[in-house]
């Protein structure tokens, strides 16, 4: 009701109220983008935490869903790395991935091993290193199957306990720092504030934006496609959990859902995007293979890497078009990055 | 420009002949700078640039170029391909050709920066070992034609540029921390546990390995400049959320390092983002550019604070000039600092790096 008021009053008295379309789009962005996310986020993982009170292995269909829920949620929220999430580092909290050197099976074990009572509390809990936290460690306490079966049945139960709860907190924080204060800094930017100008503040969501769609191409999807001689199956995302491709399509879903926002004011641009979207969308959906597990012979590597440019030219389209709509264009050596 | 191709041309003819022993850079135009950069036709080159500021070659690359390293002695330089690519090309400057082609072995890519040793007998290149995850620095017998001969961890993950103090044969890597991998494009894969450093390297060994205050752990420590007396000025890139405290750190070997002081403000509008650093002739004065903010900005070697700040959009390459500094531009510019407000634009974008080739 909120958004649409705010929308009413920019279409009725833009320069009145000196709201014009950037500021039109940085309220849609927090109000049906930003904060339904984060919202979404802390009430799945208050479930996720509540349902591991009543079972808390792998074997439980509640916790499992409940783990499902709360992952979806995230992952639909996972491109809006800025503020909140990267006080604390929260969302590496939440999701410490890619672990390219197995840091987060190793420092579970050693918890279950010791029976090291940090994993017994919460509070503690977030205290310790991030790569034995969040939705990754919970997928291997669940999932994998020497993780889940290590050491003392009943440590890893209250671990499991542990590393939900202290999800919920992450993600409740993350919520309030973005009800109570960075909305508001989003949306009036002001000479000392986070943002200066409204062109500040649309280039972070440009940059969310941007930087969402090169993860899924260049990680979610580039990690497990490796090399032509070495593809790397087991670098998936959440492949133990069966959970690689949707991941892909969630973030796809999400980056779309928040690019159509950013070109509400361009029909051309809008209808580029919906179009390279929903290709990649569509393609996904007839890859059919959950874990990316194709990429181990050529045919089906070959599919995933259709996939990958897909993505790709989605990202071309908000670079060239999307871009210089809003005013974000990056010069040779600016874009260049190194 | 056409006479000194014809110049090239001839004396390449008497060097063909054998009847010029030893070429030197004079005998190749007498450039004093080299830059990779990008043609309106979308070529990549590598250009020699005299210090009149005249363009006196462009050499064609095999596609975009980062950084190029200048043979101490002989008209010969290496251009680096971009981060992370696998070949880089020597480039026999009096020739105007490419005379061999550097490729990183199996496993590894090249991260567009690399340095002779003192007699030019060895390059050293930066590179990736990227199933460790681990830096490398590769070394090549120059006189064997560039053969691949050996390597040794450059001290950390990440590697970007290297340097070599002067007079000696130690060098100095930055090691930027930040752990990628060719199958994820440029994609950074270890944010939260990221360490970049500097690190000493003497005869293949880390001798000295030093690292930025505690807070500081997501700055990336990407470029270096070497001072005459053997200061090293290094230019970050900030990969936290927020501001950061400082882009711009000095370490002398065995000391402390020491960042920089910035004003909040100068400090912001530099994007969080240093493309290049180069030190004035004299190590007084420190020059860093930033493309994203679209800025360069000089410090005070002594008293590290900040001297002044200019705009100019997509400035990138730096490199020392008596009293001055050199800037190119991914606009075209290349002027003296001083002289910014005369525009001096060639039909070219240069890339991110100014080399000055050795006198």
């Amino acid at each position: 009701m909120r958004r649409f008021v705010m929308i009413l009053a920019c279409v009725l008295i833009p320069s009145a109220v000196g709201a014009g379309p950037k500021a039109m789009v940085i309220e849609d962005s927090i109000e049906g983008h930003i904060l339904p996310r984060f919202e979404r986020l802390a009430e799945a993982s208050d479930v996720l935490a509540q349902t591991a009170g009543q079972g808390c292995t792998g074997a439980s269909d509640a916790l499992v869903r409940a783990y499902r829920d709360a992952f979806d949620a995230w992952i639909s929220a996972s491109h809006l790395r800025f503020g909140p999430t990267e006080v604390e580092d929260r969302a590496f909290a939440l999701a410490f991935w890619p672990d390219s050197r197995g840091k987060t099976p190793r420092a579970l074990r050693k918890l279950i091993a010791e029976a090291d009572p940090i994993g017994l509390s919460v509070t503690d809990y977030a205290q310790m290193s991030i790569a034995a936290r969040g939705f990754h460690a919970l997928e291997f306490l669940l999932f994998d199957p020497g993780v889940s079966s290590t050491g003392d049945a009943g440590y890893r139960c209250r671990l499991v306990q542990t590393v939900a709860g202290d999800i919920a907190v992450t993600a409740g924080a993350i919520l309030k720092d973005w009800q109570t204060d960075y909305a508001a800094r989003l949306r009036t930017p002001r000479a000392q504030g986070t943002y200066r100008t409204e062109d500040e503040a649309v280039q972070v969501l440009f940059k969310a934006l941007t930087t969402g769609l090169q993860f899924t191409s260049e990680v979610r999807l580039g990690r497990p496609l490796g090399t032509f001689d070495r593809p790397r199956p087991k670098r998936a995302e959440s492949w133990r959990s069966g959970r690689s491709a949707r991941h892909v399509m969630l973030s796809l879903r999400a980056t779309r859902d928040l690019a159509l926002r950013l070109a509400a004011g361009d029909a051309a641009v809008h209808a580029a995007l919906e179009d390279a979207f929903g290709r990649a969308l569509t393609r996904l959906e007839a890859l059919n293979d959950p874990v990316f597990a194709g990429v181990a012979d050529p045919q089906g590597r070959l599919k995933v890497e259709v996939m990958q440019q897909a993505v790709d030219s989605i990202r071309a389209v908000v670079q060239q078009d999307l871009g210089p709509t809003l005013g974000v264009v990056a010069g040779f050596n600016a874009l260049d990055g190194d | 420009m056409g006479q000194r191709t014809g110049r090239r041309q001839f004396l390449g003819g008497l060097l063909a002949a054998g009847l010029i022993p030893k070429p030197t850079w004079a005998d190749a135009g007498a450039p004093a700078f080299l830059s990779a950069a990008a043609r309106p036709d979308g070529r990549y080159v590598l250009c020699g640039i005299t210090a009149p500021l005249e363009v006196v070659f462009e050499i064609d690359l095999p596609a975009r170029g980062h950084a190029a390293t200048a043979h101490p002695r002989r008209p010969e330089a290496v251009a680096f391909a971009r981060r992370p690519g696998t070949f880089a090309v020597v480039i026999d400057c009096l020739q105007g050709r490419a005379k061999a082609t550097l490729t990183a072995p199996e496993g590894r890519h090249f991260y567009g920066h690399g340095v002779y040793s003192e007699s030019g007998d060895f390059l050293f290149t930066t590179e990736n070992d990227f199933e460790a995850g681990q830096g490398r620095v590769g070394v090549w017998d120059v006189g064997a034609g560039y053969k691949r001969i050996a390597e040794f961890p450059s001290g950390g993950v990440g590697p970007h540029d290297i340097k070599r103090l002067p007079g000696r044969e130690t060098l100095v890597v930055a090691n930027g921390g930040i752990e990628t991998h060719p199958a994820s494009g440029r994609a950074k894969l270890n944010l939260p546990d990221m360490q970049p450093n500097l690190a000493y390297i003497d005869d293949g060994t880390v001798t000295e390995v030093t690292m930025l205050p505690a807070g500081m752990h997501r700055n990336s420590i990407r470029h270096l400049a070497v001072s005459a007396q053997g200061a090293v000025a290094f230019g970050m890139q900030w990969q936290g959320d927020g501001p950061a405290a400082a882009l711009v750190g000095y370490h002398w070997q065995g000391g402390a390092m020491q960042v920089m002081r910035t004003p909040g403000e100068d400090l912001r509008a530099m994007a969080g983002y240093i493309g290049s650093i180069a030190f004035a002739p004299d190590g007084k004065r420190i020059c860093v550019t930033s493309p994203r903010g679209g800025l360069l900005q000089t410090y005070d070697a002594v008293t590290a604070q900040l001297q002044d700040s200019r705009p100019l959009a997509d400035v990138c390459g730096v490199a020392p000039l008596v009293g001055d500094f050199l800037v190119t531009s991914g606009t075209g510019v290349l002027q003296r600092m001083s002289r910014l407000a005369v525009p001096h634009a060639v039909p070219l974008m240069w890339d991110n790096h100014l080399v000055a080739v050795a006198a």
